[in-house]
């Protein structure tokens, strides 16, 4: 068996720092009135990531929409990352994803 | 008599109606019934099952239209105060139920009466006058031809501003099929019990009463339903308040899940212009609430086109059905419709899905038996208005689309069933089902057609709750468990606006139950209410002639070749889910009840005795 090939140890590489990416986060219903924009820009490897960010950049979402201290969504909001409903705080965000900032639907 | 459980009076009301005038008595409802099936959409389902014939007339004297309360109406529970309407549906031949807000069931529930139900045909139009314990009718005088909202106007001027009314308007009269009874500003829309109203020869009911049943435990009541009001005012509830559920619009149309043009597709690139966000900024004039109710979700809005004014209520099943559906983008068009539907009284998702099968009907060249220029065009609002019109009154094609999209392509033929989009004659809501597959299977197998509101596994389908790819018995088991719910609350009669507000609906709801009934009532008693509530309705439709063959989607969602820019449902995989369901509900592979289940499981003494004396 070949053993694994480590790489040159002699010229390593610099410590780089990735910026996390910036998601476009589409806003609907209520979160879309009290912004009053369709969209906003923030930051975060993570989604609890992004919502810290989010709340930063719009904070009258703050203690409406989303958790004041966490940005976390209240009951009865949700974020939809790449068309699925997710509460997992951990989801990674690598570019390009999708994430809207929705009310949870109901009736009608 | 005197109920032995809080906050029922243990009565119903019997009403017949016949060429002497009629005649009222009362009669017993056994206490087991409030914990078997609760009451509102549970009560009315099992009365229904009681009272009418199997094969009776949906239009007959011998279909009883039913009106329901539930124990906790009147007790200051928020939103409680709903009141449950079930007849024959004579645009499904299955189960009609329907639920309404407001005033009535209050006043109804004053009369010393849980439930009223009426049978038989009145020898002329007239109002049914129900005063405490007393029933009389008026003639209609004057009141034909009027709406719901001037009818009520009228008699509570004439009989006093204490008396509430449910009226029919003119679609009743002429007995559009899916024609609504209204009280209050508010409609008992689905499946076209004004239809039923109107064949009796009611234009109205009015009542008035004075002695509502005292709770078991007024204090706990007082004390559970302030905590639930402060919480109902909180952020789980802000989209109904702050912007209500056409707020739906943008988010399905982003999502490609906003049926339009007849469900060719899921997204109408107009959508913006008749985005609940849209009418919000541009039309918003108020809002209100309900008797009883601290949520507060009904918006009006105002046409603002420099046209006649029109002020209308608008909810997101109005604004799709009379809007993408149709191709309609102006939002003034759409305020101007729901204003109508509601002058006209008739459902507006279903008035919206048979035009907009007749808008396809017009582009396919179909001939509907009138020159093709009085059939509307996709988008075309001032054809949509009129075409409303003559649904109401019957005249030109009118005549034709009253009787829903189902029999109106039986009739017309020419394979315009194809595109006739409806499940058991019930036009399909807001959602699509291609891409919402707990949602599919749950519209497939819903008792009273395709509807949202007694499905609710749309809920599934918008939350993390399932794996998208998950299997049958998972999916169906999840179907089930959001339609017991919703059973369970269209029968407590809480609004299902307070879902997320409430912490554990079950646990909640029984604290609630106890404290207002005084019977030790459990969460797993509540389980099993909600089943026995769909088996219930399932043993109605099974006895006007229900089979398996009914549990489908219509062929343009299951079929690649008109099924536009959505992905078509498999028919094996919807069958599939089907028997998944029948298994998760205990039933047998044909969907009916297995008589040991009946007798060991669900049976209760309420329903057996309902099955003994059924009507024949």
């Amino acid at each position: 068996m070949t053993p694994i090939q480590r790489p040159p140890s002699s010229n390593p590489s610099p410590i780089t720092h990735h910026p996390s990416p910036s998601v476009t986060v589409e806003l609907f219903g209520v979160p879309r009135l009290l912004v009053g924009a369709r969209s906003v820009a923030a930051t975060g490897a993570t989604l609890a990531d992004l919502a810290m960010d989010l709340i930063r950049q719009s904070p009258a979402l703050a203690g409406r929409v989303l958790d004041a201290i966490t940005g976390w969504p209240l009951d009865g909001y949700s974020f939809v990352v790449d068309e699925q409903f997710t509460r997992d705080r951990n989801l990674p965000l690598p570019p390009g994803t999708s994430v809207l900032l929705v009310a949870s639907a109901a009736g009608g | 008599m005197i109920s032995t459980i809080g906050g029922v009076h243990g009565r119903l009301l019997r009403v017949e109606l016949r060429d002497n005038g009629g005649a009222g008595w009362t009669e017993p409802l056994e206490p087991a019934v409030f914990s078997d099936v609760i009451g509102g959409i549970g009560l009315a389902s099992l009365l229904l099952l009681r009272l009418c014939p199997p094969g009776a007339d949906p239009l007959g004297p011998d279909n009883p239209l039913i009106f329901a309360t539930s124990p906790f109406a009147g007790t200051g529970i928020t939103t409680s105060s709903k009141i449950a309407v079930a007849a024959r549906s004579p645009q499904t031949g299955m189960i009609g139920d329907s639920l309404s807000s407001s005033y009535l069931a209050l006043e109804l529930k004053r009369t010393g009466h849980d439930a009223l139900a009426i049978t038989g045909t009145a020898p002329e139009w007239s109002v049914l006058v129900v005063e405490d314990g007393t029933t009389h009718l008026i003639p209609a005088d004057g009141l034909l031809g009027l709406s719901a909202g001037e009818t009520a106007e009228r008699l509570r001027a004439k009989l006093g501003t204490a008396f509430r009314v449910a009226a029919i308007g003119p679609a009743g009269e002429r007995g559009v099929r899916y024609a609504a009874i209204a009280n209050d500003g508010r409609l008992a829309g689905r499946t076209g019990a004004g239809a039923v109203m109107g064949a009796k020869r009611l234009k109205a009911i009015a009542v008035r009463g004075s002695r509502l049943p005292r709770a078991a435990d007024p204090r706990a009541v007082a004390a559970l339903a302030r905590d639930l009001a402060e919480r109902s005012v909180g952020p789980a509830t802000a989209k109904y308040r702050e912007i209500g559920t056409v707020a739906n619009v943008a988010f399905f149309n982003r999502m490609g899940m906003l049926p339009t043009r007849n469900f060719a597709g899921g997204h109408f690139a107009e959508a913006e212009a008749i985005s609940g966000e849209t009418l919000r900024l541009e039309h918003h004039t108020g809002r209100h609430a309900c008797a009883a109710c601290t949520v507060g979700c009904e918006h009006h809005y105002r046409t603002r086109d420099g046209g006649p004014e029109t002020s209308a209520r608008l909810e997101y099943e109005t604004l799709f059905a009379l809007g993408s559906l149709c191709g309609v983008s102006d939002p003034n068009v759409v305020l101007r419709a729901s204003a109508l539907c509601d002058e006209l009284g008739m459902d507006a998702i279903s008035a919206g899905g048979t035009i907009a099968w007749a808008m396809e009907c017009r582009e396919r060249g179909i001939d509907l038996g009138v020159p093709a220029e009085e059939i509307p065009r996709w988008g075309d609002g001032a054809a949509l208005l009129r075409t409303l019109g003559q649904i109401g009154t019957r005249e030109g094609i009118g005549d034709l689309l009253a009787e829903g999209s189902r029999a109106a392509a039986e009739r017309v033929g020419q394979s315009s069933e194809e595109w006739a989009m409806h499940v058991k004659g019930l036009e399909l809501p807001g959602y699509d089902p291609r891409k919402l597959k707990t949602l599919a299977l749950g519209l497939a197998v819903a008792a009273r057609g395709a509807c949202h509101n007694r499905s609710s596994a749309y809920e599934v389908d918008l939350s993390d709750r399932l794996d998208p790819e998950v299997d049958a018995r998972a999916r169906a088991a999840a179907a089930a468990a959001a339609e017991d719910q919703a059973a369970l609350l269209d029968s407590l009669t809480l609004c299902k606006f307070l879902r997320h507000a409430l912490g554990d609906v079950h646990e909640e709801s029984a604290a609630l139950h106890r404290a207002v009934t005084g019977l030790p009532t459990t969460v797993d008693d509540l389980h099993a209410a909600g089943a026995r509530i769909g088996e219930v309705k399932k043993r109605f439709n099974l006895a006007q002639g229900w089979t398996r063959a009914l549990d489908t989607l219509p062929p343009r969602l299951l079929q690649s070749e008109s099924s536009g820019d959505g992905s078509p449902i498999d028919p094996i995989w919807l069958d599939r889910q089907i028997d998944a369901y029948y298994a998760a509900r205990g039933w047998d592979t044909e969907g009916r009840p297995r008589e040991r289940e009946r007798r060991e499981a669900v049976a209760t003494s309420s329903l057996r005795s309902a099955l003994a004396q059924r009507a024949t």
